[in-house]
């Protein structure tokens, strides 16, 4: 198990692609959109810190990013018959699965801290140490949200689709859950949107952390509640479909 | 344990959806012998590795391996295998994959004459994902042989592979055999069957047609076809000796026989002509056809068991 997990490590870290857009982009982002939303905030007399909502809006897409991004890719190594070949290799059955979801839920982690890192040195965020302990551990629990997800969809998806469904989820998931841009600044119909995305809760974990309060009973149980039917459906599609089998 | 046979099938059914790709198949294969599972692609010989090696659950049946649940023998190391859509992962090399099978295994193959057996050497930095299609089998070659199990499973070993690599490939697969490893393999090439197996299994839609001797099989299926034109009539062609089918499209005949030199002797001497006379070797779909039509207990030139 330990082998396998290092294995799976080293491929997934090795991919340049996931490490830019599961690191790099959101630390740019992090940046960027502070700057953006925060002059023009500024020039409109505003009073809200978008240093720190910046910080957990992109520390929460980094790591819904990750989750996806390294556990999606289940579909690939069905596809090419790796996992079929390990099913002939003395590994226990669904060691496979289990090793991709502790990829999934350590690779959140670097995403994390180098967010959390932009935060309090260029865009100087100031929280206390227990805060930004408590920020990434609350932000890495809730992620296994979004590991669940991202199991689920690998083992439904065919390769090409996986690639797809990468970006797409992730991507939509951080603009309509309200990670690119304030909620506040959204029309009605899309504020109710954003409160019924996974991804608008997971962020108030964070938003309640930074504002020096214990996570919500409301985004734990809506998160709890998603986690519970991403992870349902996942095991009703293995059902269905092996990660050994060929096709269908 | 070493007295239970390495492969040993009981009344094995397979069904996808509404077809049945293994039909009863009864399959015992005692420990050392190198055995081909000779057919036509959709014969069903995939079906009954997969089902011999547990990656699904057979409609019915029982099989064990090494005296086994296929699942157990896998997990004791018992068992490699090369599957027909086994694969590598991307975004790795070579050395990394086999390591990670190698520690898998309590006793394993050592590395230095893995490789050469393999023929791998110069592989081991290689990423994955650069291997041409050769390469990749010997890889997985090297995968199923890692930890040097008694028992080979090989699903279209060579699929992938030129002459020189199947050569090789069978060459190293004899040497296995005379160390004493069990070698079960699925072909659709006669010639791998009769060079490499001391026994041959020919399966067709989803039965064994045929279990023996390579020599015993290869003279069951190995008939030939005679062809020429024949613009009239074509009465008697099937009474001639050695003939077992007729057939043909438009003024071309097709005579299927066991044994072309006395058809040919009866066809000149009751003609004049042959025109466009050509005997080819039957192609193996024609032996599989024929086997079918014919079934074993019918057959004068019987196989044994």
């Amino acid at each position: 198990m330990t082998d396998l997990l290092l294995f799976q490590l080293r491929r997934v870290g090795r991919n340049r692609q996931y490490v830019f857009f599961t690191i790099v982009l959101p630390a740019l982002f992090t940046v960027l959109f502070t700057q953006v939303f925060g002059a023009q905030a500024a020039a409109n007399g505003g009073q809200a810190d978008y240093g720190e909502l910046y910080l957990v809006s992109m520390m929460g897409y980094g790591a819904i990013g990750a989750a996806l991004g390294a556990t999606i890719r289940l579909a690939f190594d069905r596809s090419t018959g790796w996992l079929r070949q390990l099913r002939v290799v003395p590994v226990p059955p669904g060691t496979a699965l289990a090793v991709d979801v502790a990829v999934g839920a350590l690779l959140v982690l670097p995403s994390l801290v180098v967010v959390a890192l932009v935060g309090r040195f260029v865009n100087g965020v100031e929280l206390g140490l227990g805060s930004w302990l408590a920020l990434v551990g609350v932000m890495w629990a809730g992620a296994v949200v979004f590991v669940a997800l991202g199991i689920g969809l690998g083992i439904a998806l065919d390769s090409q689709a996986a690639g797809a469904a990468m970006g797409i989820a992730g991507t939509a998931l951080a603009a309509l859950g309200g990670l690119w841009w304030p909620v506040e600044i959204l029309p009605d119909g899309l504020v109710t949107l954003a409160r019924a995305m996974p991804s608008y809760w997971y962020a108030q974990l964070g938003r309640d952390v930074v504002s020096g309060s214990a996570p919500s009973a409301q985004a734990v149980l809506v998160l709890f509640a998603f986690g519970a039917v991403f992870s349902a459906a996942a095991v009703a599609v293995a059902r269905r479909r092996p990660l050994h089998a060929v096709a269908g | 344990m070493p007295d239970t046979p390495a492969l040993d099938i009981e009344g094995l059914t397979v069904r996808y959806g509404g077809t049945l790709a293994v039909d009863g198949v009864d399959l015992r294969i005692p420990r050392g012998e190198t055995v081909a599972l000779l057919g036509a692609n959709g014969a069903g010989k995939s079906s009954i590795v997969n089902a011999a090696l547990g990656l699904f659950r057979p409609a019915a049946g029982r099989v064990r391996l090494l005296g086994r649940a296929p699942a157990e023998a896998v997990a004791a190391g018992g068992v490699g295998a090369m599957l027909q859509h086994g694969g590598l992962p991307s975004e790795t090399r070579v050395g990394e994959v086999l390591t990670l099978v190698r520690r898998r295994y309590a006793d394993p193959w050592p590395l230095a004459d893995l490789l050469a057996t393999a023929g791998i050497e110069e592989l081991l930095g290689r990423e994955v994902d650069a291997l041409s299609g050769g390469q990749r089998q010997r890889v997985l070659l090297a995968l199923a042989l890692a930890g040097a199990p008694p028992l080979l499973v090989l699903d279209e070993p060579t699929s992938a592979m030129d002459v020189e690599g199947r050569q090789a490939f069978w060459t190293t697969m004899r040497g296995l055999a005379d160390r004493g490893h069990t070698v079960v393999f699925a072909t659709h090439h006669l010639d791998e069957a009769d060079a490499v197996a001391d026994r041959v299994v020919v399966v067709g839609g989803g039965r064994v047609l045929a279990d023996g001797s390579a020599a015993a099989v290869k003279s069951r299926i190995a008939g030939r076809t005679v062809r020429f034109r024949c613009p009239g009539p074509r009465d008697g062609l099937g009474a001639l000796p050695g003939v077992t089918a007729v057939g043909g499209v438009g003024e071309l005949v097709e005579l299927a026989t066991s044994d072309a030199e006395a058809t040919l002797r009866a066809l000149l001497a009751q003609r004049d002509a042959l025109p466009g006379l050509e005997v080819r070797g039957a192609t193996l779909e024609q032996a599989f056809l024929q086997l079918t039509t014919a079934p074993l207990t019918t057959a004068s030139d019987g196989v044994s068991r």
